[in-house]
């Protein structure tokens, strides 16, 4: 697995600097929001490794080289993981230096980090099964999907438990901070499986 | 003990399929699967590489079940060449080694580095500005470096020039004076097998014509050019295929089932070839 995470790193570095530099600005900006759409991005970096795979027919070479199945599959997450870590461990440490610059109403807390960690988990997790099934760029159609109904369901939830009362309830916090984590656990723990059974499928289509 | 055994391999698709494949490569030989584009070569070494699943049949690799968990360690003796090269084009042969040194316990870096210069393989320069000599020798150095007991080549020297060509045929005959090492090579220069291999496996339409020893296929076909009205005085069960021109016939016969007055020209394993796919065509 090893060799694999380096290859999409090598890959990804040299194609993506720009994507990058994207990231780390983001990640360093100030607010939630923008930590978010940092994290958001870094889930999406296994998609592109296996485009770039496909795009070489890297995966037809692979499929005859010492790697499982699983190897496979689980240096996707693994990429996944990493740069999500990554992007959240960047925002963290923005977050709490510009704490120290702007002198008020600024929120430095790392409270928001853990969450938005496990969303980026979530979407590697509900994702990646499809892109390994019916490729990237079928794949990326349940991505775009996807999105819109966490979007949707997202607004949904906040305004029909908050309401019009600006207070978030106990509740919603309560999910946030321990739901969201323990979703992203689950999510990951059958998607795995998942995946592999996938790309076994597709391998021997 | 042989590097490649099939058995009543099935594989279909639809629209095509390997039917009934029984082949085996003998260790230490190198045997040259032929046939035109779209025969099954292939789908043949997918399927022996466990790159895809038979619908029946048996595939043992080095002594090994390919379909057995201990494939999977078989896999570390088994250099691979396919038609392309098929790394990221991002990466550079640097990196590649890079990558290959965690793929393969048994990766020699020294002698990976040492195909590079061989070679001139620029280790800095990325892939996708490497010429399809340049590909096909880094594919090949890669698969040479983790002291592999067998090489499976699909179409490796296709598209190469005479000379590239050549210097790859040579670095293959020295890979084969190890009398452990094997080679199962797909082209359809059939001029590069002829001058390599030992045996020599046919494939036409998703099956196997024939797998045989080559000079025992000189030997055992030959060629009698004559004018059309001798056709009829060669024995039918000895014509597996004519060629017929106005100035007269060239036929493919088996030397045992013809007459000496006939003069028999040698047949080389490219006439063979093109000769029973006509005959078939023309049948």
């Amino acid at each position: 697995m090893k060799a694999l995470l380096k290859k999409d790193i090598f890959v990804l570095i040299r194609q993506m600097r720009m994507f990058l530099v994207m990231i780390v600005v983001f990640s360093v900006l100030p607010g939630m929001n923008m930590s978010i759409f940092a994290i958001v991005y870094c889930g999406m970096l296994p998609y592109t490794a296996m485009a770039y795979d496909e795009r070489s027919k890297w995966t037809q070479l692979a499929a005859m080289m010492p790697y499982t199945p699983g190897d496979i599959v689980l240096s996707k997450y693994a990429l996944g993981w990493l740069a999500v870590g990554f992007a959240t461990a960047l925002s963290a440490v923005a977050n709490l230096i510009l704490g120290h610059f702007i002198p008020s109403g600024y929120d430095s807390s790392l409270s928001g980090m853990l969450p938005s960690f496990c969303i980026g988990l979530i979407m590697i997790a509900v994702t990646l099964p499809p892109m390994f099934r019916f490729g990237v760029e079928k794949g990326r159609m349940f991505f775009i999907l996807l999105i819109v109904v966490l979007a949707c369901g997202g607004a949904g939830l906040v305004q029909g438990v908050v309401g019009s009362d600006e207070e978030v309830p106990a509740a919603l916090n309560a999910f946030i901070s321990l739901g969201v984590p323990a979703l992203a656990v689950v999510l990951t723990a059958v998607s795995i499986p998942l995946s592999v059974a996938m790309y076994k499928r597709q391998k021997y289509a | 003990m042989n590097a490649i055994e099939m058995k009543h391999v099935n594989k279909s698709f639809g629209d095509f399929a390997i039917q009934n494949l029984d082949f085996a490569l003998p260790q230490g030989a190198i045997c040259g699967l032929v046939g035109e584009n779209g025969a099954g070569k292939s789908t043949t070494i997918r399927l022996i590489m466990h790159a895809l699943r038979p619908d029946s049949g048996e595939i043992s690799v080095l002594g090994v079940d390919n379909a057995s968990p201990e494939f999977q360690q078989v896999k570390e003796d088994v250099g691979i060449v396919l038609d392309e090269a098929y790394y990221p084009e991002t990466l550079n042969a640097k990196q590649v080694g890079s990558v290959m040194a965690d793929t393969y316990q048994r990766w020699d870096a020294a002698v990976y580095e040492g195909y590079l210069k061989r070679f001139d393989l620029p280790p800095k320069k990325f892939f996708k500005d490497y010429s399809r000599g340049m590909t096909m020798k880094l594919a090949i150095a890669v698969a040479l470096s983790h002291s592999p007991r067998l090489l499976i080549l699909d179409e490796a020297t296709s598209g190469l020039d005479p000379i590239v060509r050549d210097e790859i045929l040579e670095l293959f005959s020295e890979f084969t004076r190890d009398p452990g090492h094997s080679i199962l090579m797909s082209s359809h220069i059939v001029s590069d097998l002829e001058k390599l291999c030992d045996y020599i496996a046919f494939l036409h339409k998703g099956q196997l014509r024939f797998c045989a020893e080559k000079d025992a296929l000189r030997d055992e076909y030959g060629i009698v050019s004559c004018a059309k009205a001798q056709l009829a005085d060669l024995p039918a069960e000895a014509v597996c295929g004519v060629e017929q021109s106005p100035y007269g016939a060239r036929v493919l016969v088996r030397r045992a089932l013809v007459s000496s007055a006939f003069q028999i020209e040698r047949a080389n394993i490219e006439d063979i070839i093109l000769f029973l796919v006509k005959g078939e065509k023309n049948a």
